[in-house]
């Protein structure tokens, strides 16, 4: 583990740093600390926040682009005819990094010693016979330019990291020894670790931008990727969902419609479970309920919220989809082939959602004011009618933006889809029939055996694209009205 | 004023209060059907929530029972050394097991034929398990050894009910006729329920063999996760808060920030698996099926909760408290940092129990990041090895078992789904102790 | 020792009288904010009630619609009569009993519905318009009889919520004048609107009484004396005096009454 060891070292020179720094500012006054500008402790920060931060940032940053580099410096040196007709350097790029990860756990393992391993004399067939044999997975044979990059890749790869751990502790140690020249009785030590903490505090906070650059980049690089190889329009026109499994093959259909439909419809049932039953719960609740059962009720209600979804999946698999089979099934009307259909992920997704479309809507109804109550009460209208005619109106806004982040939570639901809804992509109307949904093709997509440069594993970026770009809109939508209509009444 | 010409008509005839009109009968009567709709709506949430957990605990419960075979058996060394010397060693074990259980039945005046392949479809490959016991301890031969032999999952689903003596369909996994042994068996106290040590501690077993499925390891790789999410998530997420509440200057970085965390917030978790696959996994060329990686993803996925509970907590802190501390000379990161956030803690801590239940709950970004599709056959090696070694995560483990062909393994799934709905019981409960005894109302 | 409450008699004719309120106690909680309030309000008349705020005037006005049946924790105790008929009695349902008391709230409380809507929301529930020409003509009477009319009648479509606030007070007086009540409750209607709504507001009161009994609370003694023509001075939650306006301004009884007009309580 030599990031843990580098982790441990810095810490080490951070802590005598830390107590060098504040002994070192002591002794500038001649041990009384009243004649020092900060408290001893911040001078002590001063040193140990110098020589971690920097060293961080720069091991951080080095992690991030070494892969770039060498990955860019390996396949340079691998020549056009190493390529197969079929394939492209992603492919080839992926096949050079397994090979380079099969020889660092035949080392390991020591079946192969590291001096062969590195060796230009090793033979590609060897190596390949050698690395199966320790259980490392290598797809085919390898080839001679193959494994040559394989080599390259870990030796660049062995120096990077060498590289990178001297240069680490270098800049922790500089850091260090320069936070201890500044320790004197006058330096504003506390000035600086609070500058130097509200520094951290910001990137901190700049994780969420991060997060979000992360994922916008990742969808976008690899959706762009597969519309290189599948062409755009097929891929949101397409009525059609065929890939094929074998992964190479140009024979897939990949048109997101039939999933877009099924995660529509799907969304749809929940949503008329969820709404009717979540709306009517949040108004006994706000209006009718005594104290005592709102005190009860709610949290009972709250708790389908906390479950976590993949026992919903598998309540819908296992329960609910059986249930629904007997009633609708061969025995009973004969709608249902399978357990598995819109029906039953609707009906669960639905359960799941009870929750959490009745407490927005309580607190949506709760921020009616009560003068609006009373004025209804007043010309002698009777509580169902006060809350129909004048609660829900007013509440209106805020109601449809719950119902909105509720249908972006159906929409990006998994795990009740990938095991209620069934695998077949299929335009249909029949709720009984089991169709697929956005969400279940990526993770179909993603966790077979295809390679990733491949397009079936590709399109799973543009489905997530697509789903990413779809809840954005539901909940930006729905943030602006419920903002909206908070404004209103404060 | 101006409308003095009102037209006056007629008054109104004299109505009683005491006498109820026929409209108001008719408003009174939807007014009772409407709170009856708000009624029936809380009674179906409920009803729901009952018919849910009665189905995990009455699907669970097998889970947790194992049927075992309780058997004294005495293997001489003349024996032991004719059994090594053949050429199916275990065949040979078998047999001798055989015909010792065939003379407890004979002596217990039973009599039942059996033959090895009817104990195999009971116990599994009983003659592997002896060999390897006599191997290791030499010394216990020629002497009575209780061997406590776990039967097959057909047997135990015998036993709790799944398997019925009429809906078996002979296959090479069980015989109807090798239920009357079973029976035989259960009659002499031989066969035994007992409670399911080695699924809570046990590792997962191949897909053949869904009896021995265990789902300890699932919760060790769920355990390094959710270190990995408190030790990130916890600090990263109240420096954050610190920064947006007590220090952010209002301007459009800001606001940049704040678009983001509340967007975020409900980003489909699933986006986010494919985030930890491209960046984790493809560009930083982190191990895959790592709990380290997990984590990762899960990490960036709770910050947002953690956030808003972390500033909704600061936020209680009154202003005054601020004012006091700046007013003795206290720089405004001392405010913070020795009077704010201590008073905020128990606020944030709760917030942060929450967001690891829901991260822990979390399954379909850890599908992405190859946490499920293999065996988590056992326990990582050592502390460091727990975070980088492949693993699974309870979650991801009850999917994998949901996945599997064999319907045996759907007791483990909804045994699993128990374990997990406990350890997000004791979470929460954790949370609602820490609100209850610290809150402070000013 | 002073009596605390008056007994409020005052020499009319019981056929004038429209509320009957004997003993009545109003307890939030354990608060008692109500005791033993006795009080003969008359048809055709504007009675004011006035006192220090947290005297109880509100609670006791509210009382003689039962609107303080929507507040859980209030309990209200005696013997409270509308024409005679008790209206605490079982059989009474609140809601008849609001068609015929109307109340006027302290801030303007319109719908987020069209002005037309609002004028029209009680007579439909109360069922008051045979046909679509019938209920036009019930808010175009209302609208008028609230003085809003001029102001508003081009655009009947807009929102309640749109108008400036002393047009949403005559717009909440007209949507209660459109339920056709007996009675007209209001609670300090002006202390949310400028003077020039004020005095609108004023007057037009003052015109209601032509055909309604109004019953006002206000803080204000100035409004007490325009337009009121028996006046009730509450304190602490008694009724210390009640007479015609005129007598209680110029010669109170109670010292307490006598305080505060003067100015040194409340």
């Amino acid at each position: 583990m030599p990031i843990i060891w580098l982790v441990l070292i810095v810490a080490a020179i951070a802590g005598a740093g830390y107590v060098a720094g504040r002994a070192r500012a002591m002794r500038s006054v001649e041990g009384d600390h009243r004649k020092l500008h900060s408290l001893p402790s911040y001078y002590g920060w001063n040193v140990a926040l110098k020589a971690i931060v920097p060293a961080f940032i720069l091991a951080v940053a080095w992690l991030l682009i070494q892969p770039l580099v060498v990955s860019s410096s390996v396949s340079g040196m691998l020549p056009e005819g190493a390529i197969p007709e079929n394939s492209s350097r992603g492919l080839i790029m992926a096949e050079v990094r397994r090979a380079a990860d099969g020889l660092d756990m035949a080392v390991e393992t020591g079946s192969i010693s590291p001096e062969d391993a590195r060796s230009d004399a090793a033979e590609a067939a060897e190596i390949s016979q050698v690395l199966k044999d320790s259980g490392a997975v290598v797809t085919s044979e390898l080839t001679e330019p193959i494994l040559r990059a394989a080599q390259r890749y870990r030796a660049l790869n062995a120096t990077g990291h060498l590289l990178m751990t001297g240069l680490v502790i270098l800049l922790s140690v500089i850091g260090a020894l320069w936070g201890i020249r500044e320790s004197r009785g006058d330096f504003r030590a506390r000035n600086t670790v609070e500058n130097g903490l509200r520094s951290l505090l910001i990137g901190a906070a700049s994780i969420a931008i991060l997060t979000t650059l992360g994922i916008v980049l990742s969808l976008v690089f690899n959706t762009i990727e597969f519309f290189r190889l599948y062409p755009a329009a097929d891929f949101f026109f397409g009525t059609e969902w065929a890939p094929s499994f074998s992964g190479r093959g140009g024979s897939s259909e990949l048109g997101v419609l039939p999933l877009l439909w099924g995660t529509f419809y799907v969304s749809i049932v929940a949503l008329a479970v969820a709404v009717p039953i979540g709306l009517f719960a949040a108004i006994y609740l706000s209006e009718y309920a005594s104290k005592r059962v709102r005190s009860v009720a709610k949290p009972l209600l709250e708790v389908l919220a906390g479950i976590p979804t993949i026992v919903y999946g598998l309540f819908a698999l296992l329960t609910v989809g059986p249930l629904l089979l007997e009633i609708f099934g061969k025995d009973g009307l004969g709608w249902m082939q399978a357990g598995t259909a819109v029906m039953t992920a609707g009906l669960v997704m639905g359960i799941m959602l009870i929750p959490f479309v009745s407490s927005l809507s309580d607190d949506i109804i709760n921020a009616v004011p009560q003068a609006m109550r009373d004025g209804s009460y007043g010309l002698g209208a009777t509580q169902s009618e006060t809350i129909r005619q004048v609660v829900l109106p007013a509440a209106l806004p805020g109601i449809v933006g719950a119902i909105l982040l509720a249908a972006s939570r159906a929409i990006g639901e998994t795990m009740i889809v990938v095991l209620g809804a069934g695998a077949a992509a299929r335009l249909s109307l029949n709720p009984f029939e089991a169709m697929t949904t956005v969400t279940a093709k990526i993770v179909s997509q993603l966790t077979g055996d295809a390679d990733f440069a491949s397009p079936e594993a590709l399109v799973a970026f543009a489905l997530g694209m697509t789903l990413f770009v779809i809840t954005l809109g539901l909940n930006v939508l729905a943030l602006f009205i419920v903002r909206k209509y908070r404004e209103q009444y404060e | 004023m101006t409308d003095t010409s009102i037209p006056k008509d007629a008054p109104r005839a004299k109505t009683s209060i005491h006498q109820i009109d026929a409209l108001t009968k008719k408003r009174n009567a939807a007014e009772k059907r409407f709170k009856a709709y708000g009624m029936a709506a809380i009674g179906i949430g409920l009803f729901f929530l009952i018919v849910l957990f009665t189905s995990i605990i009455r699907s669970g419960a097998p889970a947790f029972t194992r049927t075992v075979l309780e058997v004294d058996f005495t293997l001489t060394q003349a024996q032991y050394e004719e059994a090594e010397g053949q050429l199916f060693k275990t065949a040979a074990y078998s047999d001798f097991f055989i015909a010792e259980l065939e003379e407890t039945l004979t002596a217990d005046g039973m009599s039942v034929e059996f033959d090895a392949d009817t104990i195999e479809r009971i116990l599994g490959k009983v003659g592997g398990t002896l060999r390897e016991y006599y191997r290791a301890n030499e010394d216990k031969l020629g002497e009575p050894v209780t061997f406590s032999l776990a039967t097959s999952s057909r047997v135990d689903g015998y036993f709790n009910g799944r398997v019925t003596r009429d809906g078996l369909e002979d296959s090479r996994f069980l015989m109807a006729a090798d239920l009357d042994l079973v029976d035989a068996l259960e009659e002499a106290g031989i066969i035994t329920s007992e409670f399911n040590w080695p699924f809570i501690t046990g590792a997962d077993s191949g897909v053949d063999n869904p009896g021995g499925a265990g789902i300890g390891a699932s919760v060790v790789g769920s355990f390094f996760m959710m270190l990995v999410v408190l030790a990130l998530a916890l600090p990263i997420g109240v420096a954050a808060s610190i920064y947006l509440e007590e220090f952010a200057p209002q301007n459009r970085f800001t606001d940049l920030i704040e678009v983001n965390i509340s967007n975020l917030a409900a980003v489909p978790s699933i986006v986010f698996g494919i985030l930890g696959l491209a960046v984790f996994i493809q560009f930083m060329h982190l191990p895959q099926s790592a709990p380290l990686v997990g984590g990762l993803v899960l990490t960036l996925m709770t910050l947002p909760t953690i956030i808003i509970s972390t500033r909704a907590a600061l936020k209680a802190v009154p202003p005054s408290i601020r004012e006091a501390a700046l007013g003795i000379g206290a720089s405004r990161m001392q405010t913070v940092f020795h009077h704010v956030l201590p008073l905020a803690m128990p606020g944030i801590l709760t917030g942060t129990i929450i967001g690891l239940a829901q991260a822990l709950g979390e399954t379909a970004p850890l599908l992405l990041i190859g946490m499920v599709g293999f065996v988590a056959r056992g326990y990582p090696d050592g502390f460091l090895q727990g975070f980088v070694e492949p693993n699974s995560a309870m979650p991801a483990q009850i999917y994998t078992w949901a996945a599997r062909a064999d319907s045996a393994f759907y007791d483990k799934a909804w045994g699993g789904i128990i374990i997990l709905l406990i350890f997000l019981m004791f979470m929460n409960i954790l949370a609602v102790i820490l609100r209850r005894r610290f809150e402070r109302r000013w | 020792m002073m009596k605390d409450n008056v007994d409020a008699k005052v020499g009319v004719n019981a056929m004038d009288v429209k509320f009957t309120a004997k003993d009545v106690q109003v307890y939030y909680g354990d608060n008692h904010a109500i005791k033993d309030v006795s009080v003969d309000i008359l048809d055709k008349t504007v009675t004011a009630f006035i006192g220090p705020s947290g005297c109880g005037k509100s609670t006791f006005l509210r009382c003689l619609n039962r609107m303080n049946d929507t507040i859980p924790i209030a309990r209200v105790e005696g013997d409270i009569r509308l024409d005679g008929e008790d209206i605490n009695a079982p059989q009474v349902d609140p809601v008849q009993l609001r068609a015929k008391v109307g109340m006027v709230f302290q801030k303007p409380n319109p719908f987020p519905k069209s002005i037309y809507d609002n004028i029209a929301y009680g007579p439909r529930i109360h069922g008051l318009a045979k046909n679509k020409a019938d209920l036009d003509e019930i808010v175009e009477k209302s609208l008028r009889r609230g003085a809003i009319w001029d102001e508003v009648k081009d655009r009947l479509d807009a929102p309640g919520t749109g108008l400036s606030g002393g047009q949403q007070q005559r717009l909440c007086i007209a949507r209660a004048v459109a339920t056709e009540p007996e009675v007209l409750l209001m609670d300090e209607p002006c202390s949310a609107l400028d003077p020039i709504a004020t005095a609108q507001v004023e007057e037009l009161i003052d015109e209601l009484r032509q055909d309604y009994s109004v019953v006002i609370v206000t803080h204000s003694m100035q409004q007490a004396a325009r337009v009121s023509q028996k006046t009730a001075f509450f304190h602490l939650g008694n009724l210390v005096e009640y007479d015609d306006t005129t007598n209680i301004f110029t010669n109170p009884q109670d010292t307490r009454t006598e305080s505060y007009i003067t100015g040194r309580i409340g």
